[in-house]
């Protein structure tokens, strides 16, 4: 299931990011060129921060950026940016963020709680904050046998 | 069994990981709950136990729900979540 959403394509490493606005752009750039997303979604990702503060930082480093489902969102995806340096989100330090775009309240939940499973492992998080991809892949693919 | 509530700003992605955590800590403390995620403007005005929501979407909440708020700040903080589960134990004791 993860497998299917999180892949080479939908996955990026990067050195830093200026902003984290930048950064919730840039995660979200390969979804907007496979026509997952608009270019709206990416804003109202942001807008959201604005309105109802950064608790899209689950924990120390990673965020999971969104907003409403189905606006701006015509399939279900996921993308995925590590960065070397962790950037400013609000007063948090973020160095992974996973974007989630959503079409209703039940078709990514699976995906969901899957890759939550690996975030909420002390050890396999630590593969995500390395920002190793190969192994990051590895690791996805792992959970789907 | 007590019924929780899980909430972020769109009921879709934050509030369906604090579910999982509320879950986990419910489970490791032998507790029986129901744990629904939902968005902001629907738990307004809804029955709940107990809700569990970010500071800001809390502070929003507070005038419009009888039932008490717990903020969280890191959703996927097992600890911190399962010290406001036990918040909430201790005030029903």
């Amino acid at each position: 299931m993860l497998n299917q959403y999180l892949s080479k394509a939908t996955m990026q490493h990067k050195k830093s990011a200026e902003t984290w606005e930048k950064a919730i752009a840039y995660a979200a750039k390969p979804l907007l060129e496979k026509g997952v997303i608009e270019e709206s979604y990416i804003q109202a990702m942001i807008d959201s921060v604005e309105e109802n503060g950064p608790y899209i930082v689950l924990k120390d480093y990673f965020a999971l950026p969104h907003a409403k489902a189905g606006v701006g969102v015509n399939e279900v995806g996921m993308s995925l940016l590590t960065l070397e340096e962790p950037v400013d989100l609000k007063g948090n330090q973020v160095k992974v963020f996973l974007v989630l775009a959503a079409v209703d309240s039940s078709a990514h939940l699976e995906a969901l709680s899957e890759v939550s499973e690996l975030l909420m492992d002390d050890e396999s998080y630590d593969l995500f904050l390395s920002g190793n991809l190969d192994e990051i892949s590895n690791l996805l693919r792992k959970g789907e046998e | 069994m007590y019924k929780f509530l899980a909430v972020c700003g769109f009921g879709v992605g934050s509030s369906m990981v604090l579910k999982m955590s509320i879950e986990k800590a419910a489970k490791e403390r032998g507790i029986e709950c129901e744990v629904e995620n939902t968005d902001l403007s629907s738990a307004k005005g809804s029955n709940a136990d107990a809700i569990f929501t970010s500071q800001e979407l809390g502070d929003d909440l507070k005038g419009s729900t009888k039932a008490p708020v717990y903020p969280i700040q890191r959703y996927m903080d097992k600890e911190e979540v399962g010290k406001a589960l036990d918040d909430f134990l201790a005030s029903k004791e």
